[in-house]
């Protein structure tokens, strides 16, 4: 990993900011570069076992009956993929990784506000990290709730849950303080002459998303610890047999994971309009309606986490209220999706891999958003509600609209931070396995949902057969895909062609530093004057 | 087609429709765009910023849209919340992993039948976590919660059968916590209703022990009631009462015409001097028939058939099977009387699975759990002493 570069100063790779050697020298480093590294090849470990429980899963549903696995096995994996797949995966994926990595030198700053809190975070996060992969290992057996915990089974049932809900609530102290970290960094060390307006569209939706984190995460982190207070002193509070309410907890819940949801999604939102506008050489369509429809979406998306219960047993009133709020959130994703589209009007546009995983993102994140419609419409939701058109939508708008926003960030700025570039011919081949794929994983899922068929079901009617199966070939070519484009970005690493500071020439701040940045990011005052989509005079230095 | 059914569809098709043609519309501009202004044929890019014209169209339009689509989905919904006044009312108890109707008359079923063409309303709860009521046909869905009630109803339409599925995640049966809806037409769904719940031929002999009052102090199953129990009767060896004097006779054709006709003359012993004679009530031709059917009619019921009906209706067989197989639980084949390793209090303990342990284990499963499986099952103290023999009894017929 040690790269060398023509740059005079050593870059962060090389100087690590302290005496420590080896792996001391990054798992104490307070770089938010080498954090953020540390993020994301943790997260990208992470993703690679979430997505084989994920691959087990589709085996297990190739046939009615069973396929490979018990029931309660099948049970648990579903439970891990979940977990591991939200928490530690998607929740951290961009804010954490490329948001360490990339929001201080989008600002003009040296570091985060603060750098220690920033190790602990990631500390706290490894923690966590551990416990939820350790509940597999112990107790009575992995978890078999479902990610949602849900009351009163995840009382009733006598696998670990503790363990895994205790990791939950820490993995939740690891986003609430990057959170803080980052709202605290956008308002206090913004270089001199870098106002609001300028600020980069990638900043201005970890801002929306720091304040979620800040807001809804405690209220994660005291549902999760109400659940063990029920399991280990059986206190009653959403237990009906002791007086509690069962319903009580899926409001609880879902006022945290609700807005989680734009905790994941808004990130990838701030890549795609970071990468629309470099590879059509223009400033973004629309610059205050993005960046306000990202604090709009962070606002109303905490008031709509009842959308979830239409069925529960709530009262018309609360399902008439919850279902018009979440057709508001609506529209500020329309917005931005429109804005996107026009960016690239009268453009000069170069088709590079970030940009086609940038439009993969529109593309699969429309077609979750308008899906989203059904459910947030309440006769409609009740049909598909807790059915495979649930499952398909949800990994439309998360796996098709952050997971291909992390591969466009990867894609983006891997030459930043490698300070080399890839195969960009093998990068397009994989982008296209990928949508294949996903489509054929994923669409099918839709079809069958309508049809009645329930999420988290191990055995199936066979009138479902085909869906599952055409699904489940689709799970092999996106693996295909996704092993195509690991290879690439790691030979790219290891023995990529070397790039200088501005190979796709961008206009934000990160394109006028060394690749790979130095420790302090820059190595000359940036110029904060001139807007971070402001192309004119901005050449390419491949 | 209901007219529910109806509302929620013309709302599935409007959102739908209206989806299908924006992504048809944002992926054709895309294209496009890449096309037209692809850096070979347009090397300059227009340094355009913004326009406010075009930023304010699609936010209202988008805007009105998706009011639109609530709208259609709140009629949606009002209709399946708006149950009639006069539909039919079924309780409806969810459990791990089955489902139980109880009908207005009391009577009980794990499918749920129902006359063509009528709303019913069903008025569910469950007993141990949450599950969710779903009929894809119908369009409904709503979770049973645990010390809550809720409803769902429907037009049940046409006679046919549809899937009910549980949609809320219960634990490992979940996927088979599946029942059918079953819409009869409404003579089929009357005579359905109104008969016990094991539709057995009534053999004519009962019927003529009913109508003469029988069956008020004699019973046929074994019980002891007023006078002796017909059940076996046949040739048993009775110890009777004369007026010579104690005598053991056998219960032959001769004696029990006697004890029919003048019960007095030769009473049982240890049993009151109290029937009236029949000599003139009863009929040559019925009086053959009680003699036939004491003969060889007995008993009425095959032994385990009434418990087996329980062990449905109250979920025990999504649980325990009959056949051996390995579910959540363990198979009541061959259930009882073996040996079984038990933790209680966290200590094993080995003990013979009697109808004394069998029956603790119904009512409270808790005490004793059997090595190898989880503390699952939900306690069933509120069976009548009754619905627990007939269990026992069941459980004894699996037997090898």
């Amino acid at each position: 990993m040690q790269n060398q570069t023509s740059s005079p100063i050593p870059s962060f790779f090389e100087d690590s900011g302290s005496d420590r050697k080896g792996i001391l020298s990054w798992i104490l480093s307070t770089d938010h570069k080498r954090i953020g590294l540390m993020y994301l090849y943790m997260v990208l470990g992470m993703f690679i076992i979430g997505v084989c429980l994920g691959l087990a899963i589709r085996l297990e549903l190739f046939t009615p009956g069973k396929t490979i696995m018990e029931a309660q096995t099948y049970n648990a994996v579903f439970t891990l993929h979940g977990v591991i797949m939200i928490f530690i995966v998607v929740i951290p994926s961009i804010p954490a990784a490329f948001g360490n990595i990339i929001l201080p030198i989008h600002l003009g700053a040296e570091d985060v506000a603060f750098p220690r809190l920033n190790l602990f975070s990631w500390w706290l996060y490894m923690i966590g990290t551990g416990l939820a992969l350790l509940s597999l290992f112990t107790g009575n057996g992995p978890p078999d709730t479902g990610w949602t915990f849900y009351v009163p089974f995840s009382e009733f049932t006598t696998t670990n849950v503790n363990t895994a809900v205790f990791a939950v609530f820490i993995l939740g102290f690891s986003s609430i303080l990057t959170g803080l970290n980052f709202i605290t960094t956008i308002h206090r060390l913004r270089a001199p002459g870098l106002k609001w307006k300028q600020l980069s569209l990638f900043s201005w939706s970890l801002y929306a998303t720091a304040w979620i984190q800040v807001l809804a995460t405690p209220i994660l982190g005291i549902t999760v610890l109400l659940i063990l207070a029920e399991r280990v002193l059986g206190v009653g509070l959403f237990d009906p047999n002791k007086g509690g309410d069962p319903i009580l907890y899926q409001h609880l819940f879902w006022i945290y994971s609700h807005p989680a949801v734009y905790i994941m999604v808004l990130p990838a939102m701030g890549v795609v309009s970071e990468i629309i506008p470099v590879f059509a050489r223009k400033p973004i369509f629309g610059y205050k309606a993005i960046a306000v429809s990202s604090i709009m979406i962070a606002f109303a998306g905490s008031l709509v986490w009842a959308h979830h219960m239409f069925t529960s047993g709530m009262s018309d009133t609360a399902v008439l209220i919850f279902s018009l709020l979440t057709f508001i959130v609506a529209i500020p994703s329309a917005i931005k999706v429109f804005n996107w589209i026009a960016t690239l009007y009268k453009g000069s546009i170069f088709i590079e891999p970030p940009l086609l995983y940038a439009l993969g993102f529109i593309f699969l994140f429309s077609i979750g958003g308008l899906t989203g419609l059904v459910l947030g419409s309440a006769g409609t939701d009740i049909h598909v509600h807790d059915t495979y058109f649930v499952v398909s939508h949800f990994h439309y708008v998360i796996f098709g609209g952050t997971g291909f926003g992390l591969f466009g960030a990867m894609h983006f700025w891997f030459p930043k931070i490698y300070g080399r570039m890839y195969n960009k011919n093998v990068a397009t081949t994989a982008w296209a396995i990928l949508m294949i794929g996903f489509n054929l994983l994923y669409f099918p899922l839709f079809i069958i949902g309508l049809q009645g068929m329930p999420r988290r079901y191990y055995d199936y009617l066979p009138e479902y057969t085909l869906g599952h199966q055409i699904s489940t070939v689709g799970s092999w070519i996106l693996a295909v895909g996704l092993i195509i484009m690991f290879v690439n970005l790691y030979n790219g690493m290891k023995s990529g062609k070397k790039v200088g500071r501005n190979p796709w020439g961008g206009a934000t701040l990160e394109w006028y530093t060394p690749s790979p940045p130095p420790l302090l990011n820059f190595d000359k005052e940036p110029d904060t004057f001139k807007g971070p989509y402001s192309f004119k005079g901005v050449e390419r230095d491949e | 087609m209901t007219d529910t059914i109806n509302k929620i569809d013309t709302a599935f098709l409007f959102i739908f429709g209206v989806s299908f043609a924006i992504m048809i519309l944002i992926t054709l501009v895309a294209i496009y765009f890449l096309y037209k202004y692809h850096h070979t044929k347009h090397p300059e890019a227009a340094q355009i910023e913004g326009n406010l014209i075009a930023e304010l169209t699609w936010t209202i339009i988008p805007s009105i849209i998706v009011i639109a689509m609530f709208w259609f989905g709140w009629t949606g919904y009002k209709a399946l919340r708006d149950a009639p006044a006069d539909s039919m009312l079924v309780d409806v108890t969810a459990r791990m992993w089955s489902w139980k109707f109880t009908y207005p008359n009391g009577k009980t079923s794990s499918e749920l039948y129902v006359p063509a063409n009528t709303p019913v309303k069903l008025n569910m709860t469950s007993v141990d976590v949450i599950h969710s009521f779903y009929v894809p046909a119908y369009r409904v869905k709503m979770d049973t919660v645990p010390g809550m009630q809720t409803y769902v109803w429907f037009d049940t339409g046409e006679p046919e059968t549809y899937e009910i599925l549980c949609a809320e995640y219960c634990g490992v049966r979940h996927s088979f916590m599946l029942s059918k809806v079953i819409v009869l037409p409404q003579e089929e769904y009357d005579a359905w209703i109104s008969t016990e719940e094991k539709p057995v031929e009534q053999p004519e002999a009962i019927t003529i022990l009913e109508n003469n009052g029988c069956l008020d102090c004699h019973s046929i199953d074994g019980t002891e009631l007023v006078g002796p129990t017909l059940k076996d009767i046949y040739n048993r060896e009775t110890v009777i009462v004369t007026a010579d004097g104690e005598k053991t006779v056998k219960a032959d054709e001769a004696y029990l015409i006697k004890a029919i006709n003048d019960p007095s003359s030769e009473i049982v012993k240890n049993y009151e001097d109290m029937m009236p004679p029949f000599a003139e009530d009863l009929s040559k031709e019925d009086l053959g028939k009680l003699i036939e059917f004491f003969k060889t009619g007995m008993p009425a019921e095959k032994p385990g058939e009434k418990g087996a009906v329980i062990a449905e209706n109250e979920g025990c067989t999504g649980c325990h099977s009959t056949d051996g197989s390995e579910l959540v639980g363990p198979s009541f084949k061959n259930m009882m009387d073996r040996d079984v390793i038990a933790i209680k209090d966290g200590k094993k303990i080995q003990l013979k699975a009697d109808s004394r342990y069998i029956i603790s284990s119904i009512v409270s499963p808790g005490e004793y759990i059997v090595d190898g499986y989880d503390e699952s099952m939900p306690p069933y103290d509120y069976l009548e002493d009754e619905q627990i023999m007939a269990l026992i009894e069941y459980f004894n017929t699996l037997k090898d």
